[in-house]
């Protein structure tokens, strides 16, 4: 007979073949490879402290006919253990959606029932195809103090499980993170980067349900974010970036009212506008630096060129010193 | 009068929104703290569940995206109305149970019970935009007293909780309002967010 045996991770299991006496003859088999004789007891297959690479199937042949007289399925796995729950509002007013997962699995099939219930009225939470463990319910009061309350039950063979949640309307709404985040940078301005973004598409009523955001944004070389709320809009400029640096800068948003931010959009990254180089017209070969570095001196043209025996200091400041007399010369000018 | 349709009239109801979307906001705010406040020198669980209270104007609605702006008004004028009363009569009984002692309490009661009364002005501002008046207030008396101590801090944690929920929605119908369209009553100028 084909049936189906669950069985707790380390327990003792006994099976019977069928309905052959304890004294027949027969032989076992797990997964088609005979089972040794030594965890018979007769005719009974004895597993002790079965683990989950056990399960399988098993058969039970009469000794000299080899007819099949029982045969099972076993599948070893645990009861559930307390399940995961979260429920979340990302498309307010409209209604909010739970999912669930359990922490461990269990290696056996479970089912999941879910119950939704405001004051005393019960809600019907429909499942989703896709994922299968997520169902989402429709708002039928809006701005209620009575809370929610959802309890997750989750049962298999081997037991059962639950977990409540309560919560009220407001608490629960979180949008998804803002869509379309472009930066860029903004001509002929060295410490400037234009930010835009989008709603989230999932949000459906922005206009009577705006949104408020949060930029974060700081250069790849340093660890620290700067931070800008902005309670209406959906476009920022960044006016403190570091000239020729790097950034990478994030948005969230939350409803401007209830709930709490969404979690941090698609990071993109940009670089402020920095000056092209100046061509120069001289045969030398005058290393060249950006007008976006402030402390950088780009020499005349007429500038003779340094031979590298010339070159006094090292790293960023190291200037040739014929190059360093013309400054001087230039520096007086200027006094 | 103007007309409701009148471009000086929507000019007017879109000020009139903007305003309100901004004081229900304060209010809000103010309530919540206030809310915090109450709870903890009236020896409240904060986590209480308190059944609907008598004469408190639930905030809760089915079917809220169909209403339309009078409903809208004339709901939110009722309940600030009714929220009047209530926190007047709170503000009293504080005194009476507490006198000098809570101070304090008492200044927050005072000051949200003044943006109730604006906001409940504001409303009666914008249904006479309407072309229909505010209705006049029903003489029905003061809200029912709570019999004792008890009940009237549980009615106070009541009342307090509804007018936040009020605030929220207060400024969601003051948006709705604002939108052109027929369920806003307003006139054709187009929409800007505000």
């Amino acid at each position: 007979d084909g049936n189906t045996q669950f069985e707790r991770v380390g327990a003792d299991v006994t099976m019977k073949c069928g309905s052959m006496d304890w004294d027949a003859t027969v032989t076992w088999t797990a997964n088609g490879t005979d089972i040794d004789e030594s965890h018979l007891n007769g005719s009974y297959l004895i597993l002790k402290n079965v683990d989950l690479a056990q399960s399988g199937q098993y058969s039970c042949y009469e000794g000299s006919s080899w007819h099949l007289k029982y045969q099972t399925s076993l599948k070893v796995g645990t009861p559930p253990r307390e399940p995961v729950l979260m429920c979340r509002s990302n498309n307010y007013p409209k209604g909010f959606y739970c999912s669930w997962h359990l922490p461990t699995p269990t290696h056996i099939p479970n089912t999941f029932n879910i119950s939704v219930i405001h004051g005393t009225k019960e809600m019907v939470c429909e499942k989703d195809a896709v994922p299968k463990n997520r169902c989402h319910i429709r708002y039928l009061q809006l701005f209620s103090t009575v809370k929610y309350k959802v309890t997750l039950t989750v049962t298999n063979a081997l037991g059962k499980n639950f977990t409540t949640l309560t919560f009220d309307e407001f608490a629960i709404v979180k949008p998804d993170p803002p869509e379309s985040v472009v930066a860029k940078p903004v001509p002929n301005n060295p410490r400037r980067l234009e930010v835009s973004w989008q709603n989230p598409s999932s949000w459906p009523d922005p206009e009577s349900f705006p949104l408020k955001f949060f930029l974060r944004y700081r250069p790849l070389i340093l660890d620290q974010w700067q931070h800008v709320e902005l309670s209406d809009g959906t476009s920022h400029t960044i006016t403190d970036a570091y000239a020729g640096k790097e950034y990478i800068i994030q948005v969230a948003a939350k409803d401007n009212d209830i709930g709490t931010w969404s979690d941090w959009s698609v990071a993109v990254h940009a670089t402020p506008w920095t000056e092209e180089p100046k061509h120069l017209t001289t045969e030398a070969q005058i290393t060249e630096t950006t007008s976006a570095s402030t402390s950088s001196f780009m020499a005349p043209p007429t500038t003779k060129i340094c031979d590298k025996g010339a070159v006094v200091g090292s790293g960023a400041v190291a200037v040739c010193w014929t190059a360093g007399l013309v400054v001087a010369a230039y520096s007086v000018l200027f006094i | 009068m103007a007309g409701a349709d009148s471009p000086s009239a929507a000019l007017r109801r879109r000020d009139l929104c903007a305003r309100g979307i901004r004081l229900a906001g304060k209010m809000r705010s103010d309530v919540v703290d206030l809310l915090d406040a109450y709870v903890e020198r009236q020896g409240l669980d904060a986590s209480a569940s308190v059944a609907a209270v008598e004469g408190v104007p639930p905030a809760a609605v089915e079917h809220w995206d169909e209403q339309t702006g009078t409903q809208r008004l004339l709901e939110n004028l009722a309940a600030y109305r009714a929220f009047r009363a209530l926190l007047a009569q709170m503000l009293e009984e504080q005194r009476e149970q507490l006198g000098e002692a809570d101070a304090a309490l008492g200044r927050a009661l005072a000051a949200v019970l003044l943006q109730v009364s604006a906001f409940a002005y504001h409303l009666e501002e914008l249904l006479r935009l309407e072309s229909r008046g505010p209705p006049s207030e029903e003489e029905d008396g003061p809200p029912p007293q709570p019999r004792g101590l008890f009940e009237q801090k549980l009615r106070g944690l009541g009342v307090l909780r509804e007018l936040a929920q009020w605030a929220v929605r207060s400024a969601r119908d003051l948006r709705q309002l604002a939108k052109p369209g027929p369920g806003a009553g307003s006139a054709p100028s187009p929409a800007e967010s505000p």
